[in-house]
């Protein structure tokens, strides 16, 4: 009975989500679309090459390079972190996870604007080493937050298993831990990712006037919407990437 | 196949700070199997950890066939274990599960598969190698991590109450095949279970574990007939201690016969039904005496009885042993 009801359900919820897409992907394509008229009287590409004519294009493969570094890094320094919190081998760990999470208390702007200062004086403002290390402040606890969810006890006991069925400690990482952890390791890349790639504040504070995804879309929301649905196009694209990516990936079972 | 000796000497541990093992030894003959007991906090499950290396020791040596393998890294010292949880890894299909040990061993794919599915027929698996370990019920999940556990051709097999989870039925089932696969292969193997008659069934000798020391070690019904302690006599049931001068004498409430007339004349003040046996408890003198009776013959509370401590079942305690009671309060 479940099931049957299941299907109908996620037709509705897929359809809730895709047909605001379609409307974007409508209003991208419209040249001209006037009110009262339902559908637009003339397509056309001319959002598509406003909105190539830019830094948009610029703007993708920084946002792009940012995001992908910025969450593979996270995954790298969250790793260590998360086991021990997640193993409680802290006599205290309240005060650490209040560290962890005081970055997502302030605004990015503020967060940016604080780190601006010592990348002038380091010579770093503006640089995609910059913006990574300004977006890491506050993608890290999103992925520490979520390998905690799948490290703990029962990952250490599939290690212990590992240990005494004569696996090396290179092997039990990539035959043990690695795919016993992968659906929370995709879902807390796809996490950080998305952190990044939708950040607005701190690329703007950080970035220097380096064009940014987010930063440059901004302006033309309200302006020119054909414009703006075209860049959010190009905004989605990578994240639906990265979502079927790790859909993928929490596929193979914990 | 012959079993390795397992030797484990003056063992201490003292895992965030609170000593678990206190200078523990404990010698398995090679190609036996011991039950190891005790209650929960004896420290039975730190014991295996420690001498398959999971628990680091503080001092003491653990030998194995002789060798000092107590330095030795945890996957180098050919011990496999059969943890209270079937621990199955999730990704790999039940064959896979079984052949893990062969695979890190560098046996190649097909030659590891055909060793797992002839170790799985040993176990009652035979034809479920490549399904999903997350179809199988519980019994099934520790069947395939016993079969992981000798697929890996280990020198010693530990098993940590390997059928705490099961139901009854499945808890029997497992403990022939347990018991039969020992006997085949001559395997040392110590088997972890803080309950005494399945200690008697699956072990060839017992080995009694209380607060972090083995307290007596020996074949089972030594330990049911003639303890060494009051401590052991009351974890194995033997529920009559009677102090006679400086001594202490020992019966198991079985063995306990009631009569009408004659014996030591005694008050029922408690008389409870038990299935196959009304546990019977008599006041005599102030001293609380507990007998097992067949349920027609069992007398009801209030009533007076006769008391008889058959002389080919009373047990003196070793002098000087019986004052440490109080060690086994809840056993």
């Amino acid at each position: 009975m479940a099931e049957r009801l299941s299907r109908p359900a996620a037709g509705v919820l897929a359809a809730l989500v895709a047909v605001p897409l379609l409307a974007l992907v409508v209003r991208a394509f419209a040249d001209e679309w006037r009110a009262p008229a339902l559908v637009p009287q003339q397509f056309g590409l001319r959002g598509v090459e406003v909105a190539f004519s830019g830094s948009s294009g610029e703007a993708f493969g920084n946002s792009l390079v940012v995001a992908l570094a910025a969450a593979a890094l996270a995954l790298l320094l969250a790793w260590p972190a998360a086991r021990v919190l997640g193993e409680r081998r802290l006599r205290h760990p309240a005060p650490v996870f209040l560290l962890l999470a005081m970055p997502l208390l302030v605004p990015s702007y503020a967060v940016g604007t604080g780190l601006t200062e010592w990348f002038i004086r380091l010579d770093l403002d503006g640089t995609l080493p910059a913006l990574v290390a300004g977006h890491l402040t506050f993608v890290l606890p999103y992925v520490i937050l979520v390998l905690l969810s799948g490290f703990g006890p029962r990952l250490t006991a599939l290690e212990e298993v590992a240990q005494v069925n004569g696996l090396s400690p290179l092997r039990r990482m990539l035959w043990v831990t690695l795919p016993a952890a992968a659906p929370t390791v995709g879902a807390a890349a796809l996490i950080g990712f998305l952190v990044s790639w939708s950040d607005y504040g701190t690329s703007l504070a950080v970035g220097g006037g380096r064009p940014m995804l987010p930063v440059v879309l901004l302006p033309f929301v309200g302006a020119d919407p054909q414009v703006a649905a075209t860049l959010a196009l190009l905004f989605l694209a990578p994240a639906v990437a990265v979502l079927a990516l790790a859909v993928r990936a929490g596929r193979m079972p914990l | 196949m012959n079993g390795y000796e397992l030797d484990c000497r003056d063992l201490s541990v003292s895992p965030g700070g609170s000593p678990v093992l206190r200078e523990l030894s404990l010698t398995i003959s090679a190609g036996s199997r011991t039950a190891l007991v005790g209650p929960s906090g004896a420290g039975k499950t730190t014991l295996l950890r420690a001498i398959s290396g999971l628990q680091p020791i503080e001092t003491g040596a653990i030998l194995l066939g002789g060798e000092p393998i107590h330095q030795r890294a945890v996957h180098r010292r050919a011990i496999a274990v059969v943890f209270q949880e079937p621990r199955l890894l999730p990704h790999l299909d039940v064959q896979d599960n079984v052949a893990l040990a062969l695979r890190a061993a560098g046996v190649g794919r097909s030659e590891r598969r055909r060793l797992a599915g002839a170790q799985l027929e040993e176990v009652g698996l035979g034809g479920r190698a490549k399904q999903r370990v997350q179809g199988l019920s519980g019994g099934e999940q520790q069947r395939v991590a016993l079969a992981r556990a000798l697929c890996a051709d280990p020198r010693l097999l530990l098993l940590d109450e390997p059928l705490a989870a099961l139901d009854p039925n499945r808890r029997a089932a497992l403990r022939r095949v347990i018991v039969e696969l020992q006997q085949r292969r001559r395997l040392t193997t110590v088997i972890v279970t803080h309950d005494h008659s399945e200690a008697a069934e699956l072990g060839q000798q017992i080995a009694l574990m209380l607060e972090g020391r083995i307290v007596q070690h020996d074949e089972p019904r030594a330990l049911f007939e003639r303890p060494v302690s009051a401590a052991v006599a009351r974890f194995f049931g033997v529920a009559n201690l009677i102090p006679e001068g400086s001594d202490t004498l020992a019966i198991r409430p079985e063995h306990v016969r009631l009569s009408r007339d004659g014996g030591l004349r005694g008050t029922v003040v408690e008389a409870v039904y038990a299935g196959d046996h009304v546990r019977v408890a008599i006041d005599s003198d102030g001293q609380r005496l507990h007998a097992h009776v067949a349920p027609p013959d069992a007398p009801r509370a209030g009533e007076q009885v006769g008391v008889i401590l058959p002389d080919e079942h009373l047990w003196r305690l070793p002098s000087g042993r019986s004052g440490d009671a109080a060690e086994v309060a809840d056993g």
